[in-house]
């Protein structure tokens, strides 16, 4: 132990914690090339077993699809099917394939490969993640009339099936080949772990821009595997790198001042910053500190407490909206424009806790019963606009009486309290939302979810409020009509407002920089950012 | 003069220290919304950190709560080290043997991972006060093994000595022994280990609180104003980012000065 604290050793780590500026050097950009980083290694090059954001990406880049999510309107776009048709009860969805279709290495594209790539994903011994958005994927079937039409029938409705067709890559029958024979615009080239993933441009993709030039523009794309963000940032600056995504504001506002042409900020994301209380009955906390988390009147005093602007300005440096409910403004179609949420001011708050049994004494708070209000929040470590959200809320919750620690333990720990033991009093952490539609939002909020923030997996509602969501978060999944979906959800998130299970703090902005140089761009909150065009994405003057 | 200059700069920056938390109108936790990462200003001397609470009066807390933590924390582990090692010296061979086999023990048992199980073990409501307090008693409860050694081995040559012989001759009890004779004689022995601990167990704070384990917030500690040197985001926009840390090394020179000429005097 005398060796580890000597001083000598401890100044040699602190000194490890300044900032390495060695230089730092991407692979050679082939002409025409672009190049960006991503963090990790892809897990797989395989399209239909995809779980992680890497190997995604590349999914995206590589595979051809039948619909594509336009990222701007969030509405599916014909790629490889011409047209596609979705039945009136929502169990059958007609696809119509472009003639003449040509997989990278010249072999037509027909039904067949499409039959054989759909059930492929849906086979269980794929255990493909996309799968599962079908609901019931054993049940579905697949038949091909012909060489350019697929019927895909369900069992049972599933809201925004259109949708799960953007996740499943078409690839030649019986060939699976990880991506190096593909449909899509670029295929897998080279891959060197840990150091990049090169892809090259598929001469035989389908699409083309209006003057007819075939697409992509681009000759390939190179992935850096880079988690070092200043490195990162050196690179896009000296004109290696073409975009940067999901900045955070501390690097953002060094690019700003460096290059303020090509940094973004899109306004709020769809992700969420949040609150809670445990208000599981079985939770291993005092009765007491139940009733506080169970009484609505405690939970909206302190969301009035809360200073959202604050939270947004200082924490995200200005670069986050803050948040009032469960769906961003950023999801146009969703949002409740008409929510009614508690007013924020310290002298609301105060009425309320005192309307709910509260009284302060000295500049401390008591229940009815003459226990102080003091209580953790938990967060995870390595967060710093979390962390600093934390001891901001610490100090707005002290000017109305209330004593909060903050503790902040790794991850693993963070779930296990969380989920398994539910041995915390509050917890602030991040929810990210991939998915526009409000079905993505199921396991969250239904009471029998596992994941519900405040109480999970109740064997029946605990509150009326809580059977009421459930009521209307099934509405939205079962109904074919958007009208109906729409207002079920408003619904939910006028009782999330008032009763305030979490507290929502802000939504984070989408932060990202794009050289001057690249053409095409069409900016997008949702993944994979400001790339979703990569077809039309062009580097000024070609080779560099 | 020039052995006084040490102390008189650690008894110049303790005073400071004390000074500006004395002057200052604010406390180490209050957050001036409206000056984040402000410059050095008059209301602010060194500026404001990224939640606009004044550097000066963080550092100058940091400064005297990690002094006295480890000062404490270092007087502990010296008395439970002596008290180890004087049983061990005047205790039969077999249970010496015993006793330095359990000094070993904790000398090779991974003191990190302890030191992260027994902060685990806080409840999740312990104040920042008594994270400080816990942070300093785990560091105390854990460093002695390696004092008690050396002073085993100091004291184990004492036990033949003529002096000490002649004492219980005279019909002196074991604790007069060692209250009159054999802690004077050990004196040069465990102050410097006392002065060797004391910027031990203030880096070892520091680097607890770096992995943000230490001190919690929003008391101050060294470690976790480091933090801020590892976003070069801040670095660029103040150079008072740079204080917490040369005011440490400045800490840890004097207090090492202190322990070699404890040593050399040894």
């Amino acid at each position: 132990m005398r060796s580890l604290m000597h001083p000598s050793f401890v100044l040699a780590s602190l000194l490890a914690l300044l900032p390495v500026t060695a230089a730092c050097q991407a692979a050679p950009r082939q002409p025409r090339e672009l190049a960006w980083a991503i963090h990790y290694d892809p897990k797989t090059f395989d399209p239909a077993k995809v779980d992680d954001e890497a190997s995604e990406l590349v999914r995206y880049l590589t595979g051809g699809v039948l619909l594509r999510l336009n990222r701007q309107t969030q509405q599916p776009e014909p790629q490889l099917a011409e047209s596609f048709h979705v039945s009136p009860q929502g169990t059958a969805i007609v696809f119509k394939l472009r003639d003449g279709l040509r997989f990278s290495d010249g072999t037509a594209l027909t039904s067949a490969d499409v039959a054989w790539s759909l059930r492929r994903v849906l086979a269980p011994s794929t255990q493909s993640v996309v799968a599962e958005e079908f609901i019931s994927p054993n049940e579905v079937t697949i038949d091909t009339p012909d060489k350019l039409t697929v019927r895909v029938h369900l069992a049972k409705p599933v809201v925004g099936v259109g949708k799960i067709f953007d996740e499943i890559a078409i690839e030649p029958a019986n060939r699976p080949s990880e991506g190096r024979v593909t449909s899509g615009p670029f295929t897998v080239a080279e891959y060197k772990r840990g150091q990049y993933v090169r892809l090259s441009r598929n001469p035989n993709y389908w699409d083309h821009d209006a003057a007819g030039a075939t697409l992509p523009y681009a000759a390939g794309v190179r992935l850096d595997i880079q988690n070092n963000r200043e490195e990162e940032i050196s690179l896009f600056l000296r004109g290696e790198y073409d975009v940067i995504d999901r900045l955070s504001p501390e690097y953002f506002g060094i690019l700003a001042q460096k290059s303020p042409q090509s940094v973004h900020d899109l306004g709020a994301s769809l992700n969420t910053e949040q609150l809670w209380f445990n208000q599981s009955s079985g939770a291993p906390l005092p009765d007491f500190e139940k009733a506080w988390f169970q009484n609505r009147g405690f939970r909206v005093a302190v969301s009035e407490a809360i200073h959202r602007a604050d939270l947004a300005r200082i924490a995200y440096q200005g670069h986050a909206t803050p948040a009032f409910g469960f769906v961003s403004p950023a999801n146009k179609v969703w949002h409740n424009d008409d929510l009614k949420y508690p007013r924020e001011g310290v002298a609301d708050a105060n009425r309320m806790l005192a309307a709910s049994g509260f009284h302060p004494s000295g500049n401390r708070l008591y229940d009815s019963a003459g226990h102080p209000v003091k209580f953790s929040i938990v967060t995870n470590s390595g967060n710093a606009a979390r962390q600093k959200m934390a001891s901001m809320i610490q100090q707005d919750l002290a000017a109305i009486g209330m004593q909060v620690t903050i503790v902040a333990l790794d991850f693993p720990a963070l779930i296990e309290r969380l989920l398994h033991k539910q041995d915390y009093e509050a917890c602030l952490l991040g929810y990210m939302n991939a998915e526009p539609d409000p079905s993505s939002m199921m396991n969250l909020l239904l009471s029998s979810a596992p994941n519900n923030g405040w109480n999970p997996s109740q064997k029946t509602p605990a509150t009326a409020w809580e059977a009421e969501i459930d009521k209307n978060m099934r509405l939205q999944a079962g109904s074919g009509s958007q009208q109906a979906r729409k207002l079920a959800v408003d619904r939910v998130q006028q009782i999330v407002a008032d009763q305030q299970p979490l507290i929502y703090l802000v939504y984070p902005n989408v932060l990202e920089a794009v050289s001057p140089q690249l053409h095409g761009v069409q900016p997008s909150i949702l993944s994979p950012g400001p790339v979703w065009k990569i077809a039309s994405l062009r580097r000024q003057g070609g080779a560099r | 003069m020039k052995k006084c200059l040490p102390a008189a700069a650690l008894l110049l920056l303790i005073l400071g220290g004390a000074l500006v938390l004395r002057l200052a109108p604010y406390d180490y936790a209050f957050q001036d919304r409206d000056a984040t990462m402000a410059p050095s200003t008059a209301r602010h001397w060194t500026g404001t950190d990224e939640l606009g609470r004044d550097r000066a009066v963080r550092v100058a807390a940091a400064l005297l709560i990690g002094l006295t933590g480890a000062t404490v924390a270092a007087a502990i582990t010296t008395t439970i080290a002596a008290c180890f090692g004087l049983l061990a010296a005047f205790s039969p061979a077999s249970i010496a043997a015993i006793l330095m086999f359990v000094s070993d023990i904790f000398l090779s048992l991974p003191w990190l991972f302890l030191l992260m199980m027994a902060r685990s073990l806080l409840p999740l409501t312990a104040s920042p006060l008594e994270t400080a307090v816990a942070t300093f008693l785990v560091l105390a409860a854990l460093g002695w093994p390696a004092c008690a050694r050396a002073i085993y081995r100091g004291a184990s040559v004492l036990r033949s000595a003529e002096w000490l012989i002649y004492g219980r001759a005279c019909g002196l009890k074991p604790r007069q022994l060692v209250r009159l004779h054999i802690l004077p004689h050990l004196r040069p022995l465990i102050l410097p280990q006392f002065l060797i601990c004391v910027p031990a167990f203030v880096v070892a704070e520091a680097n607890l609180g770096a992995l943000g384990l230490g001190v919690g917030e929003p008391m101050p500690s060294w470690g976790a104003m480091l933090l801020e040197l590892d976003n070069s985001a801040l670095l660029a926009q103040s150079h008072w980012v740079y204080l917490p840390i040369a005011l440490l090394v400045a800490v840890l020179l004097i207090l090492e000065s202190f322990a070699r000429e404890g040593e050399t005097n040894a």
